[in-house]
C-alpha cells in the first residue's frame, strides 16, 4: 500500500512552503520521523519528517518549489506492493471542472471566446475581482476562492498574485530563470578542476551577513566556498571556511605557476556578471514575506518619524562597570537591555504607543503587556524576534535573551511562535552605522524605534563644544493613532531613562 | 497615396458610429486618447436610428392604442384613433435627440469626428471617401483601428427591398399609415415585435417562418408564453414555409411560400415585411488592405480582447459577431479602448443577458437547467408564475414566468429565464447575481419592494430553496 504524503502545515496556519531541499530520493528507505526535506515558510525554515516507516516511491516536488499546503509531495510505499491508496478525496465539485476551463480572457483569436464567457467557463467572482486578476497576470481559473460557497474574493487574488509562480500569458515579463548564473557557475567548476583546489557547487549557502561581508570583500561567490557544515541540511559557511578557501587558493596559484588566471581566480569570476547581464532570484520564502510585510504596513499607517538624540555618557559608564560583572556570568551585556528597560518605562507613561488599530471594528487596541520585537538582520533578511513580557524581566535575563534570540534568527533556528506576539519594535541599524534612518511600523504595531550608532560625537555644553557618547533615536509612528507631540513626548522619556540610567532602577 | 490626398494622423481611428463606435471613441477619449470617428451615415449607428430605441418607441406608443381598447374589465371604454405619422414623428423626434446626444457626448470626450465612409488602405493608413462622392478623400494614419460597421438586415434572394411593398426593419419603423395587411417573413425577434406593434394597431399580419416555432433559439416554455399571447391578438402563424416569390398585386402584393414538400401557399398583403436575421457589414471597409479575417457567416474574427488577426486593428458590436446586440457592443467597444490604452481588459464577463419586447417581454440570462447541466453543474431551478403575483394581476397580466437556474451544490446563480411584462428589466437583477458571484442564499435575503415584478425574481430564488412564502 502506497501512502500520499500531503504537505502538513509545518508552520502556524501557513498556506505553502518551498521545498529548500530533498533529503531523499526515490528508492530510498524512509523511517517515520526522518527528516525528508527542508520546507522554508514564510516564517522559517523548518525539517519535514516522514509520516511513516517505508520505500520512498516517488517525490512530487521540485527543489524550489511553492507547495500549496495539502498538495502530495511524495508517495511512500508502506508494506512494499507499491498500491496507491485513495488518501486524497477526489470528488470534483462543480467549482473545479469549471475552473478547468478556459475563460474568454484567453486570448485566442476564437469566435467562441464569447461563447466561453457566457457558456461553460463560470468563474465564481465578481467583476472587480476578475479586473484584479488580469492587472496582476493571474490565470483566475486556478485561484481557489473563499468567500461564501467558494466565491474568488480579492484577497485571494492577491495571495495568487503573491504566491504564485506567475501562470498566465499576459504582462509577464520573460524570467531569466537565474539560466546564466548557474552555467557560468559550473563552467567555473570545470575550469578549476584542473587545478588542485577544491571547489563547491551549491545553489544556497548559509552564512551570517558578516560572513558575507568578508566574501564580498574578498570577491568570494560563498556557493563555490566548500564546507562540511551545515544549519537545516544547507551548507553553512563561516570565516575559516573562505580564509582556507583563500589560502588553498593561493597555494595552488603558486604552484601551477602560468596556468591560465582565469581559472585561478575561480569564484571571483563566478560571482560578477557581465555590464549588461541581469541576474534572477526568485522572491519568495523570508524575502517575500519581509516584501509583503514592509508593503502592508506603509501602505496602511501613515508614518512618521521623529528625530532626536540622547547624551549617554553615563549610560555608557553604567554598562561599562555592568559588562564585566556580566561577562563573569557568562553574558555579553549589550545597550539592547538598557533601552528595553527605558522603552517599556516610557511605554507605560504613553500606552499609545504600545497600542494597535483594529480598521474593522473600527477600534485602538492598548495592550497592557509589553513584548517587544528586535528587528535582527539575517542571511535571509530582517527578522523580528520577540522578547515577552519585557516588564518582567531583568537585566541579565534581558540580555541573554536578546543575544538568544538573535543568533537563533541568524541562524534560522528560530521558531515561529518566537517571531510572534510584540507589540512594540526595536531596530538597531546603527549597528551597521549611521545617524539616523525612518523604520518601517512593525504592522500593525503603531510604533517602532530605531537607534544609531553610540560614538562621541561633538556636542555643545555650556557654550562649549564637547565630545560626548550620543545615541541617534528615530521613533516612526502610526500617524492614525499617534500624533506628533505624543511621539516627542515618548521619545523624551526614553531619553531620560538613557540619559539618568540610574532611573531605571526604580523600574 | 492619390495627389491632393490631405493627412492627418489618430492614435485611434474608430470605423462606425453605432453603439460599438461611439463607446468605444468616448473610452478612448476618457484615457485620454488622440480618437477620431468616422460615420458614413447617421451617429447612434442602427440602434439609435433604425434599430433597439425606433422599435421600442413604436412598442410603447402601439401598446397605449391597443391596451386602451383591451380595458373593459377594468371599467375603461375607449376606441383611440391612431395618427401614425404623428406617432412616426414623434419616434423621429426623439431619434434625432439621442443621436445629437451622441455626438455631443463623443466630442465632449475629445473625439474628432468625420462624416464619410472610412476604408484601409494600409495596416496603418485608412482614406476617408466622402459620402457620395469618390473624390477628394482624405487620408487618416492611425495606430490602432476599432472597426464598428455594424450589420445590415439579409436580404432573401428574389425579395430585395424596395421600401414600398418588401420592406426591411427600418421601412417598418418609418410608415405613413398602418397598412391593412401585412406578411412578416420571419419570426425572430424583430419579426415578432413588429408583427406585434402593427397588429395592435390595426393591421392583420400574418408571420411565415421556415423552422416551427416563433423565437426558436429560446425553449418552448417561453415562446408558448408569447405565441400564444400574439395568436389572441390576432396575428396568423405559418410554420415551416420558406418565403420563395412575390408578385405585384394592384396597391398589394402576393406572396408565395413553399413547405418542405414544395407544397405553395399564397398569402395576400398590402406590404411584406422581410425580417430573417442580420449580416455583418465589411464591405465597406476595403478589408482586403489589411491581415483582418473573417469567419463562415463573414464576421470579423476577434480574440477575448477583440484584437482581430491584425495586431493593431480590434472589431467591436455585431460585425464581430453574434449575439448582434447594443448592450455587447456597448462592451466590446469599451474593452478594444481600454486595451488600445493598454489597460488589461478583456471580454470576461459572464454572460449577455437578452431582451426581445414582445408581448409579454422575454428576459434571459446565462444558462438554462440543459446548459448548466452540459457545463458539469448539478442544477436546481426555481419557478414563480406570475399568475400568483400582486403586482402582475395589478397590471392585469397573468401570464409568465421568472425562472431562476443555480448549481444544486454551492447555490451560485447560474442563469435566469423570464417571460412577463418588464421582464427586460428583471433580468437585470439577476446578471449581477451571476456576475458577482451571488448565491440563492443572497438573493434570498435581499428585501425587494412590494408589490413589485421584482418580488416574483425573489419568489423564484426562494423556490430553488425550497422557501417560497408567496407561491
Ligand atoms: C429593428 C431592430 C431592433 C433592435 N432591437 C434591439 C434591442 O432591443 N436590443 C438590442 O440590444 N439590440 C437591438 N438591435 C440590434 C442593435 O441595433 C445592434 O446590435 C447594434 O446597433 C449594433 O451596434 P454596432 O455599433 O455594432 O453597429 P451599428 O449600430 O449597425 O452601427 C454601425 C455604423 O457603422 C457605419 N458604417 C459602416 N461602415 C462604415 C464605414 N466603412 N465607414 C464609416 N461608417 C461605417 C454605419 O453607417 C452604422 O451607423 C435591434 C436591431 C434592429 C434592426
Amino acid at each position: 500500500m502506497a501512502f500520499e504524503f500531503e504537505l502538513p502545515d509545518v508552520g502556524e496556519g501557513i498556506a505553502e512552503g518551498e521545498i529548500v531541499a530533498w533529503h531523499v530520493s526515490p528508492g530510498d528507505t524512509v523511517e517515520e520521523d526522518q527528516v525528508m526535506a527542508d520546507v522554508e515558510t514564510d516564517k522559517a525554515v523548518v525539517d519535514l519528517p516522514a509520516p511513516v516507516t517505508g520505500t520512498l516511491l516517488d517525490l512530487h516536488a521540485e527543489e524550489g518549489e511553492m507547495v500549496p499546503v495539502g498538495d502530495v509531495v511524495a508517495t511512500i510505499d508502506v508494506d512494499g506492493d507499491g498500491e496507491v491508496t485513495e488518501e486524497t478525496p477526489s470528488e470534483d465539485t462543480a467549482t473545479e471542472e469549471v475552473a478547468a476551463t478556459e475563460t474568454a480572457a484567453d486570448s485566442e483569436p476564437d469566435q467562441d471566446a464569447l461563447e466561453a464567457s457566457t457558456g461553460d467557463g463560470r468563474v465564481f467572482a465578481p467583476p472587480n475581482v476578475r479586473r484584479l486578476a488580469r492587472e496582476e497576470g493571474v490565470d483566475i481559473t486556478t485561484v481557489e476562492g473563499t468567500g461564501p460557497s467558494g466565491r474568488i474574493t480579492e484577497s485571494d487574488v492577491r495571495a495568487a498574485a503573491n504566491g504564485e509562480e506567475q501562470t498566465t500569458t499576459s504582462a509577464v515579463t520573460p524570467r531569466d530563470d537565474g539560466d546564466t548564473a548557474t552555467q557560468s557557475t559550473s563552467e567555473t567548476t570545470t575550469a578549476t578542476t584542473q587545478t588542485t583546489v577544491e571547489t563547491a557547487d551549491r545553489d544556497q549557502t548559509l552564512a551570517t551577513p558578516a560572513t558575507r561581508k568578508i566574501a564580498e570583500e574578498e570577491g568570494i561567490d560563498l556557493d563555490t566556498v566548500p564546507t562540511d557544515k551545515t544549519r537545516d541540511g544547507k551548507a553553512f559557511v563561516e570565516e575559516e571556511d573562505i580564509r582556507a578557501f583563500l589560502e588553498a587558493e593561493e597555494a595552488s596559484a603558486e604552484t601551477s605557476a602560468g596556468a591560465d588566471t582565469a581559472t585561478t581566480s575561480a569564484g571571483v569570476e563566478t560571482a560578477t556578471p557581465t555590464p549588461q547581464e541581469v541576474t534572477t532570484e526568485p522572491y519568495r520564502g523570508v524575502r517575500r514575506t519581509i516584501g509583503q510585510q514592509m508593503e502592508e504596513s506603509k501602505y496602511t499607517a501613515p508614518h512618521v518619524t521623529h528625530h532626536d538624540t540622547a547624551d549617554v555618557s553615563e549610560l555608557v559608564e553604567t554598562r561599562d562597570e555592568l559588562k564585566a560583572r556580566a561577562e563573569a556570568e557568562g553574558i555579553t551585556m549589550t545597550y539592547m537591555p538598557f533601552v528595553i528597560k527605558a522603552i517599556v518605562a516610557a511605554l507605560k507613561e504613553y500606552p499609545m504607543l504600545n497600542s494597535e488599530l483594529d480598521e474593522e471594528a473600527e477600534e485602538i487596541q492598548y495592550k497592557h503587556y509589553y513584548n517587544i520585537g528586535i528587528a535582527v538582520a539575517t542571511d535571509a533578511g530582517l527578522m523580528v524576534p520577540v522578547v515577552k513580557d519585557a516588564d518582567d524581566k531583568g537585566m541579565l535575563q534581558l540580555s541573554s535573551e536578546v543575544n538568544e534570540l538573535a543568533s537563533k534568527a541568524r541562524n534560522r533556528e528560530v521558531s515561529p511562535d518566537e517571531l510572534q506576539g510584540s507589540t512594540f519594535s526595536i531596530t538597531n541599524f546603527g549597528a551597521f552605522g549611521g545617524e539616523y534612518a525612518t523604520p518601517i511600523i512593525n504592522y500593525p504595531e503603531t510604533a517602532i524605534l530605531g537607534l544609531g550608532e553610540i560614538k562621541q560625537r561633538p556636542v555643545v555644553e555650556d557654550g562649549e563644544v564637547v565630545a560626548k557618547h550620543t545615541l541617534p533615536l528615530s521613533l516612526t509612528i502610526d500617524h492614525r493613532v499617534i500624533d506628533g507631540a505624543e511621539a516627542a513626548q515618548f521619545c523624551n522619556t526614553v531619553m531620560e531613562y538613557l540619559e539618568n540610567p540610574t532611573l531605571l532602577l526604580l523600574e | 497615396m492619390v495627389v491632393g490626398d490631405i493627412t492627418s494622423s489618430t492614435d485611434v481611428l474608430v470605423i462606425g458610429g453605432g453603439p460599438g463606435g461611439y463607446v468605444a471613441a468616448i473610452r478612448a477619449g476618457q484615457l485620454d486618447l488622440d480618437v477620431t470617428l468616422v460615420e458614413m451615415d447617421a451617429y447612434g449607428g442602427t440602434c439609435l436610428n433604425r434599430g433597439c430605441i425606433p422599435s421600442k418607441a413604436m412598442i410603447s406608443a402601439s401598446d397605449i392604442a391597443h391596451d386602451a381598447t383591451q380595458a373593459e374589465e377594468m371599467g375603461i371604454y375607449a376606441d383611440p384613433a391612431v395618427d401614425l405619422q404623428g406617432m412616426v414623428d414623434w419616434k423621429d423626434q426623439l431619434v434625432t435627440r439621442l443621436t445629437k446626444g451622441v455626438e455631443s457626448l463623443s466630442e465632449r470626450a475629445g473625439a474628432h469626428l468625420i462624416e464619410g465612409r472610412a476604408e484601409f488602405a494600409s495596416p496603418g493608413r485608412a482614406r476617408i471617401v466622402a459620402s457620395g462622392e469618390g473624390q477628394g478623400s482624405e487620408s487618416i494614419e492611425f495606430d490602432n483601428a476599432i472597426i464598428a460597421t455594424g450589420s445590415r438586415p439579409i436580404e432573401v434572394p428574389g425579395f430585395e427591398f424596395d421600401g414600398e411593398r418588401i420592406l426591411a426593419s427600418e421601412h417598418a419603423l418609418s410608415l405613413d399609415s398602418v397598412p391593412e395587411s401585412m406578411v412578416v417573413v420571419g419570426g425572430g425577434y424583430i419579426g415578432m415585435e413588429l408583427a406585434t406593434v402593427y397588429q395592435k394597431l390595426g393591421c392583420d399580419v400574418t408571420i411565415v417562418e421556415m423552422l416551427d416555432s416563433p423565437l426558436p433559439q429560446y425553449g418552448s416554455d417561453i415562446t408558448d408564453v408569447v405565441h400564444e399571447r400574439a395568436e389572441e391578438l390576432g396575428i396568423d402563424f405559418h410554420f415551416g414555409q420558406r418565403a420563395s416569390e412575390w408578385e405585384e398585386d394592384g396597391d398589394g402584393l402576393v406572396v408565395r411560400t413553399e413547405d418542405e414538400d414544395g407544397n405553395l401557399t399564397a398569402f395576400d398583403a398590402e406590404k411584406c415585411l422581410v425580417a430573417v436575421g442580420r449580416e455583418p457589414v465589411t464591405d465597406t471597409l476595403n478589408l482586403d488592405a489589411v491581415d483582418v479575417e473573417t469567419d463562415d457567416n463573414g464576421c470579423i474574427v476577434t480574440d477575448g480582447q477583440t484584437r482581430t488577426t491584425e495586431e493593431t486593428i480590434f472589431a467591436v458590436g455585431d460585425v464581430a459577431g453574434e449575439p448582434m446586440l447594443a448592450h455587447k457592443a456597448f462592451k466590446e467597444g469599451e474593452v478594444a479602448a481600454e486595451v488600445v490604452a493598454g489597460e488589461p481588459s478583456a471580454l470576461d464577463h459572464q454572460a449577455v443577458p437578452a431582451a426581445v419586447f414582445t408581448d409579454p417581454e422575454i428576459g434571459t440570462v446565462g444558462m438554462t437547467e440543459a446548459e448548466a447541466e452540459e457545463a458539469g453543474f448539478d442544477p436546481i431551478t426555481g419557478q414563480m408564475p406570475l399568475r400568483a403575483s400582486g403586482r402582475a394581476l395589478s397590471l392585469n397580466e397573468k401570464e409568465g414566468f421568472v425562472r431562476v437556474v443555480a448549481d444544486g451544490e454551492s447555490g451560485f446563480i447560474l442563469g435566469a429565464q423570464i417571460v412577463g411584462p418588464e421582464a427586460s428589466e428583471l433580468v437585470a437583477e439577476l446578471t449581477l447575481a451571476i456576475e458577482m458571484g451571488a448565491t440563492l442564499e443572497d438573493v434570498a435575503q435581499t428585501i425587494h419592494v412590494h408589490p413589485t415584478l421584482s418580488e416574483a425574481v425573489h419568489e423564484a430564488v426562494k423556490g430553488a430553496k425550497g422557501e417560497s412564502i408567496h407561491y
